[in-house]
């Protein structure tokens, strides 16, 4: 009964502000996921787009789903960011570098985000009532039992990949990751 | 069911089991730990996208390039711009805290009114209505004249809006803050026939022989020097600060001259005596180039040999002769003056005894010398039609008395308007525009000078920020800060070279704030007739664009606008002087008192010490409060809680029974201030020393109370050969408190 | 574990150049997030990753002398990688990079029992005893890349971790592997009006840092140029914070030499 009552108590849900369909962008862009989660020309990642780069095509409404009417009169008309709710959003604490895993080590978004980019709904966003960070991180399995490489994104995943592949090594202390490779 | 000891047992057991085996307690650590790292409370700054803009910073007159940072539409940072002729990279303390002053708590965020002594926020309208009305008013009444306006500077276009609007409109009041620009023009100005700034080539010089300047301690362009005196060092060349305090700029000097307080000039004549005397001066310049030597080495012979120079300045004969002999012996020697930041002009005859020194030597606009930088002219705005009242307002004397027979040399007298306020016995200023400036704090004699403020009826301050004179004023029409709004920088102060850079806005304004130049525009419009004519741009964006014309783009895109090709008139052109000729004397020179060492006002036996300031890069002293920043940064040995540390040397401080770090009442003819007693050897004897720029009563709970300030403790002290302020200090005594 | 083309960052602070004007601390504070408060005069309680001592040659008047010296974190090697500060952590908030050679401090693992502030013997290391609070709408100046620090925990000079962050990110951008000397400095050496600090790899003899030290990597660093030297050098904390001045008694102050000793001669 714990294994079901518990997660109920510990995640309050919550649902995207707009209903959005990544499989049907993915169909009307060429260049995959970074055509809107693309690299700055200082290497920086973009990360979730900004209003402004949507409305260079929901200037005018997309044809006439509920979803599109919300976003076009709440967000575009008012000028006003999209809440989205990031799935893999990190403590201040961490550096991530999309470049180094991206475009040094090539490889696939879908390694630590999943076939999001094939999902027609965002899924229900399960807040941590504790330390507000979402249940994606831990992963679904309360016992943190991970079947796919994206299924969890604490800091361990992070450090046995980097183990795996020798990157460095160079802790004194731990013998393992240095600190300030993904900590800033 | 009856629960037995065994069962019971066998039930919290299991559980604690069943627990411990579950992911449960260790999930929930886990989320714990995080909760702990993250307080609601603690910002977590927002990422974004990194843009860079170039612009100048504008704070000081130093005119460093720029480079803010921003993330998304958030200021985070500022750099100096790598590359910039004047800084090329560098930037100073107040430089790199300069977005604490965009983002700080003392802006003043709307148009304010004074109603019964407390702020009330009006509209721009209403504002810029109230002020029209009451000039209206005085030049209906025919007293255009009665108008003033202080500002930093008068050169760029905002303060030539603001001068061509009082010529305009009738005043000849309008008034630059005091500096050693105004000593440094007008020893160019006597010698040399020049209408120009002084530039110092210090990176081609290899002697600097400073009297009193604080050369990496904020003198003329700070980051410039500071560059300039690493490219010495690199160069093995050498720099002697002539001194009575071990400053940082003595510190790092090859050699620290203590000296006498304020008789800098004496030694300055005295070293001319030695290379006169040795025939070490640059026998071609003086003999083609130079008129009244004759007169001058007269002078110096007789009146300054090294034993009168020694017993003036405290310096021995031996050390005079060396130095001067080792100053004349370097391939390119200059000597500089204007004590500390440079804050006070000081005296004419120390700067002519200092600058015809460099001509001895032939350095004048040679390289590594004192180079006369022509004033920008890049302003050419048509003639302003002048009405009756401007013309009579126009021909009417200058209320500080600048230009007058008392005065004929000085442009500026800011020093002496309290004086003249406090004397009337209805103010002369009935109107009072301040714009870049902060008088009731940085002039001498605070209590004169507030005194004055009050008789003057309308105070209007175009402050961004909520300092002394602001508070105190009666409305405010807020500027943009400096990264809010475009402004032409005409120069950067002692640089060799004419250079014209930009300052531009890189973020939205904040607040309901207006450009100054806008606001000055807007004002003559509605003042109508000749004076709206006089300004016929539609903003002060069109009015700074059109002035700068061909060079617009190039300051947009590279921020500066340099003239690389620049030298400095050859001596056979430089000099538009009578003689055409530098002129060691001349009538107009020997019309002026001759040198002598000004001494500090005050009662020997009542104030047996003498107090003197010093200026640190952690500290403002201008217009412009210290940021939080700065205060943090400041040394343990300047600020201690809330009292500020003077600097006494032991052995006068066992003489007054002053124990290190015990709390005083230091007394000056002028006020007195509770201060912490620093024992230093690094200070003469019966000399005081007192940081510059604390003691603020405005500004936000950073600065405000911290210390005292200096300008309340001193009185101007008035050069008899120009009218400026040429106070070094003051008599003083300090007691146990 | 070490591995071939590890670097060794490291700092040449040049003290004839430094004028103690104090722009390293600031735009080190600007850079880093650094908190302020009402009164900071206490230097004990008060933050500053980077802080100019004054240095007296304790002659009176008028022979005295003095001089600046900027202390950021010596990032101590000490032997392998143990540097004071690394072996007492308990908590594994502090660690040696061998491939960086800089010391991290990870603020949210640090659980504030300050014993590497006791082991520092350098004083870089400052606690958080309050809550970083800044006026209403300053927090907008606050840096994305440098987290904030939180009450109770300790921090430290980073060498500005953060922009080797970012300037490997534009370097793998542009399909690089390796960066240019000056694609990586610290706030401090470039804000620096008097040139006076350099930063680079040590372990790179292009680098200007390696040019000016010479360091000795054979026996913990020790410096071979003329008038260099570390502080503390005899205590074996392999610091990677060089200084020059050609001063003797500013040398001299670098350690707890005794009344008549020399100093302390390399090679």
């Amino acid at each position: 009964m714990g294994w079901v009552l518990f997660p109920k108590l510990l995640y309050s849900q919550k649902q995207q502000p707009v209903a959005f369909n990544h499989a049907l962008h993915n169909e009307e862009v060429d260049g995959g996921c970074e055509s809107c989660h693309f690299f700055r020309d200082d290497g920086t990642y973009s990360g979730v787009p900004k209003l402004a780069q949507c409305v260079d095509c929901h200037e005018e409404m997309q044809g006439d789903s509920e979803a599109e009417r919300i976003f076009v009169e709440e967000y575009v008309a008012k000028g006003r960011e999209v809440p989205w709710l990031v799935y893999s959003r990190q403590p201040d604490c961490v550096f991530f570098s999309h470049a180094a895993h991206v475009i040094l080590a090539e490889m696939e978004c879908v390694t630590c985000h999943g076939p999001i980019g094939e999902s027609e709904s965002l899924k229900v966003y399960e807040e941590n009532r504790i330390s507000g960070y979402s249940r994606d991180i831990w992963g679904k399995n309360i016992a943190g039992i991970k079947r796919n490489s994206w299924d969890r994104m604490k800091m361990d995943d992070c450090s046995d990949c980097h183990r795996k592949e020798n990157v460095n090594q160079g802790s004194v202390q731990t013998h393992k990751g240095g600190c300030f490779v993904c900590h800033k | 069911m009856k629960i037995d000891r065994r069962s019971f047992l066998a039930f919290v057991l299991g559980g604690a089991a069943g627990t411990a085996l579950s992911p449960l307690p260790w999930k929930l650590t886990d989320d714990l730990a995080i909760w702990t790292q993250n307080w609601p409370w603690t910002p977590v700054p927002q990422d974004g996208e990194v843009t860079y803009l170039n612009s100048t910073c504008t704070l000081c007159p130093g005119g460093c390039g720029i480079r803010v940072r921003k993330v998304d539409e958030r200021v985070v940072n500022i750099e100096g711009m790598q590359g910039h002729p004047v800084n090329d990279g560098g930037l100073c303390t107040l430089g790199l805290a300069g977005v604490q002053l965009l983002y700080g708590p003392t802006r003043v965020t709307s148009p304010m009114k004074k109603v019964n002594g407390s702020w009330r926020k009006i509209s721009w309208d209403a504002a810029i209505a109230e002020v029209v009305e009451k000039l209206s008013d005085l030049r209906a009444k025919g007293l255009p004249n009665t108008v003033a306006c202080i500002s930093e500077s008068d050169r760029g276009t905002v303060a030539e809006l603001f001068n061509r609007f009082l010529t305009v409109y009738g005043s000849p009041n309008f008034i630059r803050t005091p500096s050693i620009q105004d000593s440094y023009e007008l020893a160019l100005y006597l010698t040399q026939g020049v209408p120009a700034m002084a530039g110092f080539d210090v990176g081609n010089a290899d002697f600097i022989l400073s009297f009193g300047s604080g050369f990496i301690e904020g003198w003329e362009s700070p980051v410039y020097m500071f560059k300039a005196n690493s490219k010495l060092r690199d160069h093995n060349g050498r720099m002697d600060q002539v001194e009575p305090r071990l400053s940082k700029t003595a510190a790092k000097s090859d050699k620290w001259i203590a000296i006498n307080p304020g008789t800098e000039g004496a030694l300055a004549l005295g070293l001319a005596h030695v290379i006169i005397k040795e025939n070490l001066y640059n026998r071609e310049f003086v003999a083609a180039y130079s008129s009244g030597f004759e007169a001058h080495k007269k002078i110096v012979i007789d009146g300054y040999p090294p034993d009168i120079v020694a017993k003036i300045t405290g310096v021995d004969t031996a050390t005079i002769t060396a130095l001067a002999r080792d100053f004349a012996g370097a391939r390119k020697p200059l000597a500089i003056c204007g004590r500390g930041k440079g804050k006070t002009p000081g005296s004419l005859q120390e700067f002519l005894a200092v600058h015809t020194l460099n001509a001895l030597m032939g350095n004048i606009n040679k390289a590594g010398g004192i180079w006369a930088v022509p004033e920008p002219d890049y302003i050419s705005w048509p003639e302003l039609g002048m009405d009756n009242v401007a013309s009579t307002g126009m021909q009417q004397r200058r209320v500080d008395g600048a230009g007058s027979d008392k005065y004929p040399h000085a442009r500026y007298l800011l020093n002496r308007l309290p004086e003249v306020i406090n004397s009337s016995q209805d103010s002369p200023i009935q109107m009072l525009l301040v714009a870049s400036a902060n008088p009731r704090y940085t002039l001498a004699d605070s209590q004169s000078v507030a005194k004055a403020f009050e008789k003057i009826p309308l105070v209007v301050s175009f402050s961004s920020f909520m300092d002394e004179t602001t508070v105190n004023a009666d409305m405010i029409l807020p500027n943009h800060v400096y990264l809010e709004r475009y402004e032409d920088v005409p120069a950067a102060r002692g640089f060799p070279k004419p250079i014209i850079s930009l300052a531009q806005a890189v973020v939205d304004p904040l607040w309901n704030t207006r450009h100054s130049g806008d606001v000055i525009i807007q004002i003559a419009k509605q003042l109508g007739g000749p004076i709206a004519d006089a300004f016929h741009w539609d903003s002060y964006h069109a009015c700074l664009e059109e002035s700068l014309a061909d060079k617009w783009d190039t300051l947009v895109e590279k921020g500066y606008w340099i003239d690389e090709e620049f030298v400095a008139a050859d001596w056979a052109e430089a000099f538009e002087t009578e003689s055409g000729k530098f002129e060691f004397t001349s009538k107009e020179i020997d019309a002026l008192p001759q040198y002598n060492p000004l001494k500090a006002k005050g009662d020997e036996t009542f104030y047996p010490l003498v107090l003197i300031p010093y200026d640190s890069m952690r500290l403002t002293d201008g217009y412009i409060g210290s940021p939080p920043f700065l205060v943090k940064s400041l040394e343990a040995y300047i600020l201690q809680t809330n009292d500020v540390l003077v600097e006494v040397n032991p052995t006068t401080a066992k003489e007054y029974g002053l124990d290190d770090g015990s709390v005083a009442i230091l007394r000056t003819p002028k006020g007195n201030a509770r201060v912490k007693v620093q024992h230093y050897d690094g200070i003469m004897p019966g000399v005081i020393a007192m940081p510059r720029g604390l003691g603020h009563s405005a500004y936000d709970k950073f600065l405000a109370g911290k210390g005292a300030n200096y300008n309340a403790l001193i009185d101007v002290l008035e050069d008899p050969a120009s009218g400026y302020d040429a106070a070094w200090g003051i008599r003083a005594r300090l007691a146990k408190a | 574990m070490k591995q071939e083309n590890s670097k060794k960052f490291g700092m040449v602070i040049d003290l004839d150049k430094c004028t103690g004007c104090g722009s390293c601390m600031v735009a080190c504070m600007a850079e880093n997030n650094v908190p302020f408060r009402e009164d900071d005069t206490d230097k004990l309680l008060s933050i500053s990753w980077m802080r100019v001592y004054t240095l007296t040659n304790g002659q009176p008047f008028p022979r005295t002398e003095a001089c600046y010296l900027p202390r950021p974190c010596m990032q101590c090697e000490g032997h392998g990688g143990h540097s004071p500060c690394v072996s007492v952590c308990p908590a594994t908030a502090t660690d040696y990079d061998m491939e960086t050679g800089i010391v991290s401090q990870i603020y949210t693992r640090c659980f504030g029992c300050r014993y590497c502030m006791a082991a520092c013997p350098y004083h870089v290391r400052q606690f958080n005893w309050w809550d970083p609070l800044w006026p209403d709408g300053m927090e907008r100046s606050l840096n994305p890349n440098v987290s904030v620090r939180m009450r109770g925990v300790v921090e430290k000079c980073s060498f500005c971790i953060h922009r080797y962050q970012l300037a490997k990110d534009r370097a793998y951008a542009e399909d690089r592997r390796e960066l240019e000397e000056d694609e990586y400095q610290t706030a401090c050496a470039q804000a620096c009006p008097a040139g006076a600090i350099t930063f680079g790899d040590l372990n790179n003899p292009e680098h200007a840092v390696h040019q000016m030290v010479k360091p000795d990597n054979k026996h913990g660093g020790k410096p071979h140029a003329k008038n260099t030297f570390r502080l503390l050098e005899r205590l074996g904390t392999n610091a990677k914070v060089y200084y020059l001045s050609s001063r003797d008694w500013v040398r001299h102050a670098g350690d707890n030499y005794l009344k008549n000793e020399g100093i302390l001669k390399h090679s």
